[in-house]
């Protein structure tokens, strides 16, 4: 199983094209569902699909609607510093 | 008398953190967690695998110009992350620019993600053990 899994893995050698646009920071989205749906594995006491599924869709909405957030207020400022 | 029994619970302990190590979410499995265990195996493996594909097996770079922290981060996802990293250390398999970045990021991303749990699973076993000895 193991050397198989080494097979898998190795057999990925050529790297995906992503260009520098801003539809490339949809990649963001897997990883903050990632973070997501760990945090809220180890976090809850007792874990039941709704609730499970309901506490993590809320902490993924939380950290997106930050995230979107904060690159407002980056950019609000960049365009204020450049001005 | 008690020396043993210490020794045993460090030994539980222990045992606990190297499966979750070994295996993403096997920790979990080791002190009967089994739906925890599922959701980590899955989600860390996944987050892991994303990362080689976007950025291919050249991320995993323990001897270029990555830094170490990133390597020892990738390296928290499991022990097969070194036998990949000696497979990649002649590199063969340059990559740059963003797929290494969102790569890099998504492994060792991977790897924090399966050390939180690592974590988690021993503070379990250590409240189970508690709980079983009426500490």
């Amino acid at each position: 199983m193991m050397g198989a899994t080494i097979f898998i893995l190795a057999s990925f050698t050529a790297p995906e094209n992503i260009q520098t646009n801003p539809q490339s920071m949809l990649w963001l989205l897997p990883l903050i569902a990632a973070i997501a749906v760990i945090y809220k594995t180890t976090k809850l006491q007792k874990i039941t699909p709704l609730l499970f599924l309901k506490e993590s869709t809320i902490l993924f909405a939380s950290i997106s609607v930050f995230v979107v957030l904060t690159a407002l207020a980056l950019y609000t400022l960049a365009w204020f510093i450049s001005l | 008398m008690t020396r043993p029994t210490k020794e045993k619970h460090i030994l539980f302990l222990l045992a606990v953190a190297a499966f979750g190590w070994l295996i993403p979410g096997a920790g979990h499995l080791f002190i009967k967690e089994k739906t925890r265990s599922i959701i980590i195996f899955i989600t860390v493996t996944l987050t892991f695998c994303t990362g080689i594909y976007i950025g291919s097996i050249g991320v995993i770079d323990s001897v270029g110009q990555t830094p170490w922290y990133v390597y020892v981060a990738q390296t928290m996802t499991s022990p097969l992350v070194i036998t990949l990293g000696y497979y990649t250390a002649g590199g063969g398999f340059p990559v740059f620019g963003w797929p290494n970045e969102f790569g890099q990021i998504y492994t060792s991303t991977a790897g924090l993600l399966n050390l939180l749990c690592i974590i988690n699973a021993v503070y379990l076993a250590n409240l189970l053990s508690a709980e079983a000895t009426g500490d």
